[in-house]
């Protein structure tokens, strides 16, 4: 993310300013799209679908490729030699992670605790059992603006709304302070917005504990607390950085950033993906009364597919008595 | 076993998410002209379009389709009205207790602290038009499909205590001491509803799957529904508030361009909506088979008209056809009452699902049932009413 630092950042707000001017008289129109106002109430009008092009939910941290979120030894004893575990194998390439330099600002590396390093390194273990993008649950503040799907920033004047592909999920940014805050903690946060010149930053907080960053299982506990901040660079881009604090998790508040792209194809549009009916057979199916799954065959070979029981889950619990 | 299976079915039952089983009914208008709405010009956007946002709830409660004593009528009376609240107010709803240890007896544990009783309407009906505010006539395949699903339904009820005991659930049916071979077939159509089965997750009702929330929405016994609307220039996106954490977002498209292909079906199906005036018009269509309104399905065709009439009310008029189930359109009408933005009562995340114990609970408790009559330690599963879930719903007399 050299590119995206703070310096040849400011170049480019600076370029972004100065097109800007020039383009501040005009309005967009994408064929196909209605027309949309380069500014909303005089604010830069961040309204449209929009995507991240990068690989932060794999793995915010710096990572080269590797064959699988989750890995079992192979013939060698290095971390480097590490194969596919049998949830996953058959996946193939497809199952395969992508390198990526990171967006984790500064030394690319999110300033654990020890204790919280460890549940890291256990969450990566346990991924298949613990990652809830898996089975579909609410993906929190801030996974769900990198996860590989689309999401439709709405601009009114005293709120942004955001609509997000993945599990039918929203967020509504709310530009008065004051606006009562849910009485639970709650997986998306409660977004509290100003405008600081063009740049729109957002206080988010009231977070539960069961969200996590990315599939690499980076974590936080409901101290989470995160400053957004959006700037629009380009009429199609917008730099997005997340400053985010949680002393039970972090030694040090941590930054992250990327870009944002605006879908630009003129039938845009944001479709369904209502992911709770995909992960029911994940979920719930060993209590069919005929197993669809009990085991995978091709003709090469045959995995035994294990759904581990998570661990502390309450429901198993009770009924392990 | 008798006890452990109620045990479990109580936990079941108590967690499935029952919304679905009193949708629709329950939600009503305030009491405002049958014809075109007035909308209020003055209410606008800083870019100049008429200002829907906000977020909005139905306050009262009225008969989804008009009781027969009604007639004609359109309205009642403000002596009915207030002879309805009080009548209302006295009933114990699903308060009620029948037969301790029953199997209906614990299917009441979802009781009346989950629902909301709002004041009555001065409307007899949501539905109005046809003008007798009933829905309209089925077609002859639309009858002959919704007779082979209680046909189905009914076979898997056949040796219950439910059916022994003549409960309304049970009507058209009879009891039969010996399982029907019906059990091992697939539902006629892909289920939608509760059944008595639970050898797959498919035998579930959308709301025991968390599945349910759909448009058209006219919200639940459970707490109603709210839906927020925020607009930008050229751009409408809602949030739904519905049932226990099933909710859902609409983002309108409004470019003009036609519906998606045919063969993208959703299960809040492709919304395209334009200005007629100061009306916000949305046409719905390319649902998903999956999904059920009244037994239509991928052929639903919605046309919504949304219009602000005051500071406080938002007018909702919904015309809702599908010629393979009902023999003419039919239009329902809401009027919303705007709600404190600064409270922010609306909740937004689908949690139904990240947090549905009951939904395994019902399956796992299918296959102990199994095992302990495999073992000849219990009675045979068929004879396990783990469907009817309607204590004091029976007595509304807004039904």
């Amino acid at each position: 993310m050299r590119h995206l630092n703070s310096n040849s950042l400011i170049g480019v707000v600076v370029v972004a300013a100065v097109v800007g001017g020039i383009l501040s008289a005009s309005v967009s129109r994408m064929a196909g799209q209605a027309t949309r106002p380069d500014r909303i109430d005089g604010r830069p009008n961040l309204s449209g679908i929009w995507q991240v092009n990068n690989e932060a939910n794999w793995d915010l941290e710096a990572h080269a490729a590797r064959p699988a979120m989750i890995t079992q030894p192979g013939v060698y004893p290095y971390a480097y030699t590490r194969l596919p575990a049998p949830p996953v194998v058959a996946l193939g390439a497809v199952g395969a992670v992508p390198g990526s330099l990171g967006v984790v600002q500064g030394d690319g590396q999110i300033p654990y605790t020890p204790e919280a390093l460890a549940r890291k390194q256990e969450n990566v273990e346990n991924w298949v059992d613990r990652d809830p993008e898996i089975r579909c649950y609410v993906p929190g503040i801030p996974r769900a603006m990198y996860m590989p799907y689309p999401y439709e920033i709405t601009q009114s004047t005293n709120q942004i709304h955001m609509a997000f592909a993945f599990s039918s999920t929203a967020r509504t940014i709310h530009m008065d302070d004051g606006v009562a805050k849910p009485p639970d903690y709650t997986y998306m946060g409660h977004s509290v917005g100003r405008w600081e010149g063009d740049t729109l930053v957002v206080d988010v907080t009231n977070f539960n504990v069961t969200g996590w960053f990315d599939r690499a299982g980076n974590h936080h506990s409901e101290a989470l607390h995160l400053e957004e901040r959006f700037t629009l660079v380009t009429p199609n881009v917008i730099n997005y950085e997340v400053t985010l604090e949680d002393p039970n998790t972090f030694t040090r508040p941590w930054r992250i950033a990327m870009p944002l792209y605006r879908r630009v194809e003129s039938n845009m549009q944001l479709l369904e993906f209502r992911c709770q009916e995909f992960a029911e057979e994940f979920m719930y199916g060993h209590l069919r009364k005929e197993p669809l799954v009990s085991h995978w065959e091709s003709a090469t070979m045959e995995i035994d597919i294990t759904r581990k029981i998570p661990e502390g889950d309450a429901f198993y619990d009770w009924y392990s008595r | 076993m008798r006890t452990r299976t109620i045990g479990f079915m109580g936990g079941a039952i108590m967690l499935a998410v029952a919304a679905s089983l009193f949708t629709i009914t329950q939600t009503g208008v305030a009491g405002q002209t049958a014809t075109g709405a007035q909308a209020d010009s003055s209410i606008r956007t800083p870019w100049g379009e008429p200002d829907l946002q906000g977020i909005w709830t139905d306050e009262f409660d009225a008969p989804f389709e008009r009781p027969e004593r009604f007639g004609d009528r359109a309205f009642m009376t403000a002596e009915e009205q207030a002879g309805l609240d009080e009548q209302r107010a006295g009933l114990l709803s699903r308060d009620r207790r029948v037969e301790r240890g029953t199997e209906l007896d614990v299917a009441g544990a979802y009781n009346a602290v989950f629902l909301s009783f709002k004041r009555t309407s001065r409307r007899t009906s949501l539905i109005v038009d046809p003008p007798n505010g009933r829905i309209p006539e089925l077609t002859p395949e639309a009858q002959a499909r919704a007779a082979e699903d209680r046909e189905f339904r009914l076979a898997l009820l056949r040796s219950t205590d439910t059916c022994k005991n003549g409960s309304v659930a049970c009507r058209g049916g009879e009891y039969n001491p010996e399982p029907s071979p019906r059990r091992a077939e697939p539902a006629p159509r892909y289920n939608t509803g509760r059944m008595n089965r639970h050898d797959n997750p498919e035998d579930g009702s959308g709301g025991d799957r968390c599945l349910s929330g759909q448009i058209a929405e006219f919200g639940t016994a459970f707490g109603g529904s709210f839906r927020r609307i925020v607009q930008t220039a050229g751009g409408v996106s809602m949030y739904y508030d519905v049932g226990q954490g099933q909710g859902f977002q609409r983002n309108i498209v409004m470019n003009g361009s036609p519906h998606l292909p045919d063969s993208i079906r959703q299960w809040w199906g492709d919304s395209r909506g334009h200005w007629e005036g100061d009306t916000l018009v949305i046409d719905v269509t390319n649902f998903s088979p999956k999904r059920d309104f009244r037994g239509s399905r991928e052929n639903l065709h919605l046309v919504e008209r949304w219009t602000r009439t005051g500071s406080e009310s938002l007018e909702y008029e919904v015309t809702i056809d599908d010629p393979t189930v009902w023999v003419q359109p039919w239009t329902v009408k809401q009027e919303f009452r705007k709600q404190s933005d600064q409270e922010n009562r609306i909740y937004y995340e689908p949690r139904c699902y990240d947090g549905n114990y009951g939904f395994p609970s019902l399956l796992l408790a299918a296959r102990l049932a199994e095992q302990m009559y495999a073992e000849g330690k219990g009675p045979h599963p068929a004879t396990n009413d783990n469907a009817t879930d309607f204590v004091g719903v029976e007595d509304n007399p807004l039904r």
